[in-house]
């Protein structure tokens, strides 16, 4: 009940903050950080893969209507979710101690957190930008500010995580 | 029966996935109609409600530069009242029906909500159906084009900005008056392509780009940008670069145009076209 209580409020606080801040940001169009994607990253490793994929969907919805984006983000989202426990599953060095918890960077490590983070985010804003123009006809431009923008939210997420109270 | 029940129950998350994402889809490709996008009326209330409160405080930063454009604006329709009166007392017609000549209306609205940094960027306004937006009004700002208004709720409207990958607008170069077709190709903000002129047109650098009010959303002549000089060539035509006039990251306060007679000229169109 508490971890329920606890996420609720993260979500809350991860959108407000895409909403509010992250949105406008502009950088010459180039540079369009989704920091919400961190919901997804940070959800236990217990988590059953339905649920996962209806809280993505969730997320993706929220932000889809308050972004006036009808379904874009909903659907990167949902390819987030689907991919996070096969990123996982590759990428399990350390033992998982209690599948309870949550991944972050001080207990698996800030290299393994990285790799984690990266991948999702770049495979969440790869499907994102291209769904959104719809067309490979900017190939090289969609994908620089697929490149940039991961970037640019990977710093983000890993930032909030190191100053995320640890529990 | 029993196989094809541990099938589903095997590929129950890669069944959720394809489902959930078929859902997405739908969604994508029913709002790509941008008519539909009002059965979002509810969100939109709700979003153009917090988003005016976010406007409110963004906006008092911003006071002296509004304040400035309105005094200009205000001057240049000074002088062109001025200009009118002079001219016409000498010549006076007793004009009973003021409405008779009038084709275009204006209506000040302010923007609650916008964005450049998208492929597909659109502008919440502050006025809604009970102002008497509807659907197909043109959007401009003071310095020039903006976008084309494409879902009503009661309070706000929506409106496709100029910088959206839909967006097309039929813009003519002022000086020969050859017309071609204004869009935006996702890259900066400050710059649109006129596509579709000839190859024999001559281009200079400044060149006024303008509506050609074919369309009978925005009234002929109005400012859309400049060129630039640079131009792509493919096929028959050739594209150019256009300026735009209109700054879109300060967009604050904007018209928008209706057209009184648009329904009788779409209307005599299509019937000439049958």
């Amino acid at each position: 009940m508490n971890s329920i209580l606890r996420y609720t409020g993260v979500f809350i606080l991860l959108i407000t903050l895409q909403l509010l801040i992250f949105n406008n940001i502009e950088f010459s169009g180039y540079v369009n950080p989704y920091v919400y994607v961190m919901f997804i990253l940070i959800l236990p490793f217990s988590i059953p893969s339905w649920l996962l994929l209806l809280l993505s969907f969730l997320t993706g919805l929220v932000v889809d209507l308050f972004s006036g984006t009808m379904g874009v983000h909903t659907f990167a989202t949902v390819m987030a979710g689907f991919v996070r426990p096969w990123i996982i599953s590759l990428n399990v060095t350390a033992e998982v101690a209690d599948p309870d918890l949550s991944p972050s960077s001080h207990r698996n490590g800030i290299w393994w957190f990285f790799i984690y983070t990266i991948t999702v985010v770049f495979i969440h804003h790869l499907t994102l930008f291209f769904i959104e123009i719809f067309s490979f006809t900017h190939f090289f431009h969609t994908l620089l500010r697929v490149i940039l923008s991961t970037a640019v939210t990977t710093f983000f997420i890993i930032i909030f995580d190191l100053i995320r109270p640890r529990r | 029966m029993r196989s094809l029940l541990n099938f589903l129950l095997r590929f129950k998350t890669l069944i959720l996935f394809l489902i959930l994402e078929a859902v997405a889809l739908v969604m994508i490709s029913s709002s790509h109609n941008y008519h539909q996008t009002i059965a979002y009326g509810a969100a939109r209330s709700i979003t153009g409600f917090v988003a005016k409160k976010i406007d409110k405080g963004e906006n008092y930063f911003r006071l002296k530069k509004i304040n400035d454009e309105l005094l200009d604006e205000n001057l240049t329709l000074h002088r062109r009242l001025e200009q009118l009166t002079s001219s016409q007392a000498d010549t006076i017609i007793p004009v009973t029906d003021s409405l008779s000549g009038e084709t275009y209306t204006y209506m000040n609205a302010r923007v609650i909500n916008n964005s450049v940094n998208k492929q597909k960027n659109f502008i919440t306004l502050d006025k809604g159906s009970k102002d008497g937006v509807v659907n197909g009004m043109g959007v401009a700002s003071s310095t020039g084009v903006a976008g084309i208004v494409v879902g009503v709720s009661r309070n706000y409207s929506v409106a496709m900005s100029l910088l959206n990958a839909d967006f097309r607008l039929s813009a003519s170069i002022e000086r020969n008056n050859y017309f071609g077709s204004l869009t935006w190709d996702g890259g900066s903000y400050r710059y649109a392509k006129l596509s579709e002129i000839p190859h024999h047109v001559s281009i200079r650098e400044g060149d006024t780009v303008v509506t050609s009010g074919y369309s009978a959303i925005f009234p002929a002549g109005l400012m859309a940008g400049t060129l630039t000089g640079e131009q792509t060539k493919g096929g028959d035509f050739i594209s150019l670069n256009v300026l735009l006039s209109t700054d879109f990251k300060k967009l604050t306060n904007v018209y928008i145009i209706g057209n009184l007679k648009r329904e009788e000229q779409q209307k005599i169109e299509e019937e000439a076209v049958k």
